[in-house]
């Protein structure tokens, strides 16, 4: 088995997007004015509706980018979820926080801080990011695990069972569901679900942000595509929104074919990702 | 097509555009559904052998782009180009060897893609300069309001078979019927720009791959269904889009031939019918006899 490696990248804190026209349209034809797409977010945890909130991919914490797009592309491609970070320059530095997954469309890196550190953040802002899970072994023979920090499946209550995964997952989504992020490269970007605000019954449980999902007939070792018998599972990163095959976005965690896994569908009792969690497994690699 | 429209009151727009290049990176791979590197052909430049009618699977390509792609160098008139050109316009070669040479513009996929008689696709190549008739933004069908169409230029309309039914639906002939767990790469984005991969059409690779469509041809019209196109492209039960495919083999995992879209609406406002006829091969062959 080889050892993982390590590397400390940068990222700076981004200021959310607004085009130069100020409206997007929602899968109905209304227009809107995208809020919390990127940037500094306040006022929304770990734990909180992903379904809810007249919010555009907002995420519960701060997004962090690159202004150099190769660079970018590695910050994404090798933040994994629960790695460390720590705040290097302006009001915050010094504080530390943990990525909580990332986004395909601008590049961003989500980092959750506690909410007296996230709110001394300035766009512009430099985070070092201590990356590292890119690589990891297999879990179980046949399954790959991708996008996980060292300690993170633990702490989400996945555990090994002779030659299957045991998963606590809050529902399980066929994938004819998922919609931007099919066809991307999956250390980069987050996979969408195309699920109705408010929520309905019809399309499944409610989501929370730091929920863990599975989603049937999908692969995702490398692009995400369509593969009969196959099984994902990913973390709840970022919240819904309005524009249509957009949703709340999922951070791949996990990929093999379905008889590898044995799923506890936990629906209203399941309790994902916390911030004690997550910044627990954040310690645990300094 | 047999239906009521506003196709009188729509204007052309002559829009320039360039044939663009094939574009690689220096690490040259990229990788299939079972994680094998590939290097092949596809995107951009001047596409031969692939016309409307043929299959679009099958080939030793990457999103297989039929003839000519075509972009603006500008960014803002690239998307006026990208956006207002529909599927059926017509389009003239402005300069090379190939000027004064006739097209018509068969779907979207980040460029604008033409199909034309292959002799005259031989003498074209990149850089050379193109001019698009572009007219169908805006069309109408006035008596089904509930269905939204687009990048359907009013001559398209006239081709496909079909129209307004007894019971006040609107019938239209396809090719096939994709199911939702089809769509690929494309979702979320747009519907006046690219197009929407479907995926289950990697011909030659696993079963457990196959969504049963790799007998699509490119310029087939298909009907997607649970899909909503009107103001991007998104998973909604009960919704159809009506697409044509513009773009053929794909070995990138999670893509695959490609409808650019022209109608989306409720499931209950369509009648399809399946028809092997379905496809814009006619408006080739009215291209070449032409030239005959």
């Amino acid at each position: 088995m080889s050892a993982l490696v390590s590397v400390n990248l940068l990222g700076a804190v981004d200021q959310g997007e607004v085009g130069t026209e100020p409206y997007r349209v929602s899968r109905d034809g209304h227009p809107y004015v995208p809020v919390g797409d990127g940037g500094i977010v306040l006022g929304l945890r770990l734990g909180d509706s992903a379904q809810v909130l007249e919010t555009d991919h907002a995420a519960p914490g701060a997004c962090l980018v690159h202004g150099n797009l190769a660079a970018a592309h590695a910050l994404t491609a090798l933040a994994c979820v629960g790695n460390p970070v720590e705040v290097r320059t302006g009001a915050g530095a010094g504080a530390r926080g943990a990525v909580l997954g990332q986004r395909g469309e601008g590049e961003r890196v989500i980092v959750v801080l506690a909410p007296d550190d996230l709110s001394r953040l300035r766009p512009g802002d430099t985070v070092a990011v201590r990356a590292c899970g890119q690589g990891t072994p297999q879990p179980v023979a046949g399954v790959t695990a991708l996008n996980a920090a060292p300690g993170l499946l633990d702490a989400l209550g996945v555990t090994v069972d002779g030659e299957t995964l045991s998963v606590p997952v809050r529902g399980v989504w066929p994938s004819r569901y998922v919609g931007n992020g099919i066809g991307r490269p999956t250390p980069s970007w987050s996979m969408e679900l195309a699920l109705p605000r408010p929520p309905d019954p019809a399309s499944g449980p409610e989501l929370a942000l730091g929920d863990l999902v599975a989603v049937t007939d999908l692969d995702t070792r490398f692009n995400a595509g369509y593969r009969r018998g196959w099984l994902s599972v990913g973390l709840v990163v970022h919240g819904g929104s309005p524009l249509p095959g957009h949703g709340p976005g999922l951070t791949v965690l996990l990929t093999g074919p379905a008889d590898h896994f044995a799923l506890e569908e936990q629906g209203e009792r399941h309790a994902g990702l916390t911030e004690a969690r997550l910044l627990e497994v954040a310690r645990g690699q300094l | 097509m047999k239906v009521a429209s506003n196709a009188r009151g729509l204007i052309t727009q002559i829009l320039a555009g360039e044939v663009w290049p094939a574009l690689g990176d220096r690490h040259a791979f990229r990788v299939d559904p079972d994680g094998t590197p590939f290097v092949l052909p596809g995107m951009g430049g001047v596409t031969l052998g692939v016309h409307c009618g043929d299959p679009a699977t099958g080939h030793a390509g990457d999103h297989v782009e039929p003839g000519l792609s075509v972009r603006h160098a500008d960014s803002a008139a690239n998307y006026a180009l990208q956006y207002l050109s529909c599927i059926g316009n017509r389009l003239v070669v402005a300069s090379g060897p190939a000027a004064g040479a006739e097209g018509f513009v068969i779907g979207q996929h980040a460029y604008v893609l033409v199909d034309m008689p292959e002799d005259r696709l031989r003498q074209v190549t990149t850089g050379d300069q193109v001019t698009v008739h572009a007219r169908g933004q805006g069309l109408v069908l006035t008596d089904h309001p509930e269905i939204r169409v687009k990048n359907c230029s009013p001559r398209l309309l006239d081709l496909i078979a079909g129209g307004t039914a007894a019971d006040g639906r609107l019938e239209v002939h396809v090719a096939a019927h994709v199911p939702p767990e089809a769509i690929g790469a494309g979702a979320g984005m747009v519907s006046e720009y690219a197009n929407t991969d479907l995926m289950g059409a990697y011909a030659g690779l696993g079963e457990d791959l196959s969504l049963g469509l790799e007998s699509l041809r490119i310029g087939d019209l298909v009907a997607l269904e649970d899909q909503d196109h009107r103001y991007g492209r998104g998973y909604r039960p009960g919704w159809m889009t009506i697409g044509v495919i513009s773009t053929g083999s794909c070995q990138l995992f999670g893509h695959g031939p490609g409808p650019s879209t022209i109608m989306s609406g409720p499931r209950e406002a369509f009648h399809t019918v399946v028809d092997p006829d379905a496809n814009l091969a006619p408006l080739g062959d009215e291209l070449s006899a032409a030239m005959a």
